[in-house]
């Protein structure tokens, strides 16, 4: 319990939902990005124990974001947030070393178990 | 949890995006080369899809995904914008905002957008045809070997209601990674990308861990549905011959083939009784070894006959969600015990009664949000289908937490309809099913597209009744309404206690035999006219078989009489009968019941000895 984790989405609407759901399960939200340059910014300054990236964001996307915070710590727990009909782009980004995904619209439950199996 | 509470940042913030969708339209309209443009408004409508389905627009996410697919295409093939392009997508834009602002407001998405939906599809028919998906620089994890590699064979089966199932299988492979050398993945992970794959995929593991161990690391992945890890020895002997593990059988081969097998019971039956009366040594160990084989038999076809309850629960999450947003309501629908097995022509048959029963609870049970959330109850209704396996038959539960039956309602309908004396007060859960289950019985105030024409849970009686199993209800107003079908996990062939009434045999299925004990005539009370007797502190109602068919009066009974303790749900009935013949494994034959049979009966069977005996269904008699 008790985990640090960064939520990166470009919409404040699904940062904020995300934040909530997380927070009501008794993670703390250390941080938040809205682009894959800020998340690798944040990443590197916050070190949290997970983050949840969104697929399509401005100035970065998400898997490039992966790839390169991946390749600086191999061991970091990332947490693929999809819309619906984007299994290829999933794919690409599990093989850049993402941990795990969920699919929008989401479902709080759904998002929690990744969560736990991401960092279990 | 409730989404509703996040619609004023939904709609902000797709406002922000909208403009930006405008702002960025001007710009390519103005200078039709520049593809960046493109790149943006993709970005603006692809969060609103995403933000709209979150929030449950579907008629938002549609049509923005309509445009984010033309978007997409004009991205990929570079296309500069011309004027019909450009006016289509102001246009899009226009329909994008109303969609949106009708959504909030709780109406219907603006009509007219059909049209323009048509519109965005042929334009982006218009485009090259979509290529197949740009080869990314990222080497595939996965070697795509396809040799007999070293270790054994695992096969998975992602869940079939998991999203994106390649990328799960993606995951599954690279936890099997983790714990050892994976080769001859089938099919080749290339195949995950695409939105076809149906979650199914095999590999070779060569890892020395145990199978369970094995089973339960790939299981944690999640929505694993199965992981069969195969037997290393066994593997090697079956070697090629692997690959033919299945076959499809037509059902009806089953169906002919278990009638067979039934007649072979019967016949080792009238072998049982010959035998019986022969002291000849070689033909009690022949009978017995036909006993033993036709066991044998019967067991692994009825296995061959078993198929897990999803094959047929599946579907229903979809006509849920459907239903619920065409009634406005919210609910959340859980399914459980998807695993538990019945026969298949059990469980083609329930399909139909299931989906009204489903209809029932999402129409007539579960609330709007206003009317919950006025009550103090949570905007989202619950709804379960659970499956669960009981000593001998199998129970479905449907139940919500929705406004319950209105025993006022029933009862004012029951007394217009003359079926109650108008001084009845109050109904028990009994009087309020049998008046439910009446043919043409409704409560509905209106009539609507779901359900709610009379025609209900007669109908589902009467399927339970067909399939020997039986129907019940409990409801709380206010809190609740739960129908629990009980029914035999196999159809053909089932145990029963035979019981002889007179000179007739008469078989119940043990589904609902609870006990048996002797009840002498001191023993039985009479409790408001009906007899009864006390049976561990509980007071236990009793039928007399013999009176009920009308049989001849019977001798006055010196010693105690055989009672047959039946059991359906929390009900419970003796029957009384002449004496207790035993248990017996009986086949089912189709009993078409004339005229006039008294609805005690579900069916007939011919004992070993050849002789016919009816089937008593406990749902008449408790």
């Amino acid at each position: 319990m008790g985990h640090r984790v960064l939520v990166c989405d470009d919409a404040i609407f699904m940062r904020t939902m995300i934040s909530d759901i997380l927070a009501e399960a008794g993670y703390e939200v250390v941080g938040e990005a809205e682009t894959g340059l800020q998340a690798i910014e944040r990443y590197k300054e916050l070190h949290p124990d997970l983050v949840t990236m969104d697929i399509v964001m401005p100035d970065m996307g998400g898997i490039e974001a992966v790839r390169e915070i991946v390749k600086r710590d191999p061991d970091a727990k990332i947490l693929m947030c999809s819309a619906m009909g984007q299994q290829a782009l999933v794919v690409e980004a599990i093989q850049a070393g993402a941990k795990d995904f969920v699919v929008k619209p989401f479902q709080p439950s759904r998002v929690l178990e990744a969560v736990q199996r991401v960092l279990g | 949890m409730d989404v509703r509470q996040y619609a004023d940042l939904f709609l902000t913030e797709s406002r922000e995006h909208l403009t930006a969708f405008n702002q960025l339209l001007l710009e390519w309209e103005r200078d039709p080369a520049a593809t960046g443009a493109v790149g943006g408004i993709f970005r603006a409508v692809h969060t609103i899809k995403g933000m709209a389905a979150t929030m449950g627009y579907a008629a938002v996410a549609d049509l923005a995904h309509r445009v984010e697919s033309l978007l997409d295409s004009v991205r990929r093939s570079e296309r500069a914008a011309n004027a019909a392009m450009l006016d289509l997508l102001f246009r899009a834009a226009d329909a994008l905002e109303r969609a949106i602002a009708e959504s909030v407001a709780g109406g219907d998405p603006a009509p007219g957008v059909a049209a323009l939906l048509a519109e965005l599809d042929r334009e982006v028919a218009a485009g090259p045809a979509a290529p197949a998906r740009e080869s990314r620089p990222s080497a595939p994890v996965i070697l795509p070997q396809t040799g007999p590699g070293k270790g054994r064979t695992v096969r998975v089966t992602i869940r079939a209601e998991a999203q994106l199932k390649g990328a799960r299988a993606l995951l599954v492979l690279r936890r099997a990674e983790g714990l050892g050398p994976v080769s001859a993945v089938t099919p080749a992970p290339v195949a995950f990308e695409n939105d076809a794959f149906d979650g199914r995929f095999s590999f070779r593991l060569d890892s020395a861990a145990e199978a369970a161990a094995l089973t339960a690391a790939l299981v944690a992945v999640g929505d694993v549905e199965r992981v069969e890890v195969a037997d290393q020895a066994a593997e090697a002997a079956a070697g090629e011959a692997q690959r033919s593990r299945h076959i499809r059988v037509d059902l009806r081969r089953l169906d002919e083939l278990m009638n067979l097998i039934g007649e072979l019971v019967i016949a080792r039956g009238r072998l049982h009784t010959v035998a019986a009366r022969f002291a000849e040594p070689d033909l009690h160990d022949v009978n017995g070894q036909i006993a033993r084989l036709a066991a044998a038999l019967q067991n692994e076809m009825v296995a061959a006959r078993m198929v897990p309850v999803w094959q047929v629960f599946d579907r229903f999450p979809r006509m849920v969600r459907d239903l619920a947003r065409q009634m406005g309501k919210q609910v959340a629908f859980r399914v459980e015990g998807k695993e538990i097995e019945l026969d298949r022509a059990i469980l083609d048959e329930i399909a139909e009664p299931l989906v009204h029963l489903l209809r029932n609870s999402v129409d007539h049970g579960i609330e709007s949000p206003e009317e919950r959330v006025a009550k103090g109850k949570p905007a989202v209704g619950q709804l379960v289908l659970a499956a669960l396996r009981e000593r001998s038959s199998v129970a479905i539960k449907v139940g919500d937490d929705g406004r319950g039956i209105s025993r006022e309602k029933v009862l004012s309908r029951a007394r217009q309809q003359g079926l109650v004396e108008a001084d009845v007060a109050a109904l028990a859960d009994d009087e309020l099913f049998h008046l439910i289950s009446r043919a043409g019985f409704s409560t509905a105030e209106a009539v609507t597209d779901v359900s709610g024409r009379g025609v209900g849970i007669d109908v589902v009686t009467t399927a339970m009744r067909a399939l020997g199993g039986s129907l019940e209800v409990r409801s709380e107003e206010g809190a609740g309404t739960t129908f629990t079908l009980r029914l035999p996990a196999t159809l053909a062939i089932l145990r029963a206690l035979l019981a002889r009434v007179g000179d007739e045999l008469y078989a119940m299925p043990l589904t609902h035999v609870a006990e048996t004990f002797d009840a002498g005539p001191a023993d039985v009370q009479r409790v408001q006219g009906r007899e009864a007797v006390l049976l561990r502190g509980q007071l236990l109602p009793l039928v007399r078989l013999r009176d009920l068919l009308g049989a001849a009066a019977p001798a006055v009974p010196r010693r105690g009489q055989p009672v047959i303790v039946l059991e359906l749900g929390e009900r419970r009935t003796g029957v009384v009968v002449d004496a207790l013949v035993g248990q017996q494994e009986i086949v089912v034959k189709s009993f078409e019941a004339p005229r006039g049979t008294l609805p005690v009966f579900s069916g007939a069977t011919i004992l070993g000895d050849g002789v016919p005996a009816l089937i008593l269904d406990a749902g008449g008699l408790v």
